[in-house]
């Protein structure tokens, strides 16, 4: 994956995990594997993990342990209200950036 | 704001979640605890941690990443990728308070703050980026954000 790729998913991963769990609550395989067939290929399912403790500790998502059969208890996120409203915030932005780059576009053409 | 019971306990949780920690690790199945030793040497090498409750935070959530792989059979490379430096600086960026370094982002920005106060070229009660009517442009200071 090209370096342009790597730095703009960067910026946008966090919107586009919650926009992931506005569909449904999920467990954090079920988010890499949610990426992959979305086409976002080549993400280190740990960076997820990473951005997943991270909106936890900031209150975006709810968290239930599962226990499983085997190894510790897999954590299900939920999407809750703060984590509504900053999925809301993140489509503000990038509409915003999507309407102002095709105009830039549109100018040079 | 601290205590004398929290100074003295304090460092004896974490020192507690620290040991707790280390046996987790040591009871990590390979390859992931030899993936975890090397991540977390770089952590303890060019994190720039201080210490104290973030970096026990930070290496309890390094637990919980590499104990989710094994529950979920993640090969260690797709865990860690292709770029492993990338993923720990990534990693890292969560815990920039307990960063050293975190002191001197914060003098910058009140050194930064005090400087501009003081700038004789913004006249008072005009703001330096605020919007230009009729889409006209301020010629000097201010710019883009």
């Amino acid at each position: 994956m090209g370096r342009q790729m790597t730095e703009m998913l960067k910026g946008t991963l966090e919107g586009i995990v919650l926009a992931i769990l506005a569909v449904r609550p999920a467990y954090g395989y079920e988010i890499t594997a949610g990426l992959r067939d979305r086409g976002f290929t080549d993400i280190a399912e740990g960076t997820v993990y990473a951005l997943l403790v991270r909106i936890e500790q900031r209150g975006l998502v709810d968290v239930e342990r599962v226990a499983s059969q085997k190894g510790p208890p897999r954590k299900v996120y939920t999407l809750n209200d703060a984590g509504r409203t900053s999925l809301a915030e993140f489509w503000g932005t990038w509409s915003f950036l999507a309407q102002r780059l095709g105009q830039l576009r549109a100018e040079g053409q | 704001m601290t205590g004398w019971i929290e100074k003295v306990t304090g460092p004896l949780e974490e020192k507690k979640r620290y040991r707790q920690h280390r046996a987790r690790l040591r009871a990590l199945p390979e390859p992931y605890r030899t993936a975890q030793e090397g991540v977390e040497r770089y952590l303890m090498h060019a994190g720039g941690m201080v210490g104290g409750d973030s970096l026990v935070r930070m290496l309890d959530d390094l637990d919980e990443i590499f104990a989710g792989a094994v529950a979920d059979r993640t090969p260690v490379r797709a865990l860690v990728g292709e770029d492993p430096v990338a993923f720990v600086e990534d990693f890292l960026s969560g815990y920039a308070e307990g960063q050293w370094v975190a002191k001197e982002r914060r003098r910058l920005v009140e050194t930064i703050d005090r400087a501009a106060q003081a700038d004789p070229s913004v006249p008072d009660g005009e703001a330096p980026d605020g919007e230009a009517p009729d889409g006209e442009r301020p010629t000097s200071g201010g710019g883009a954000s």
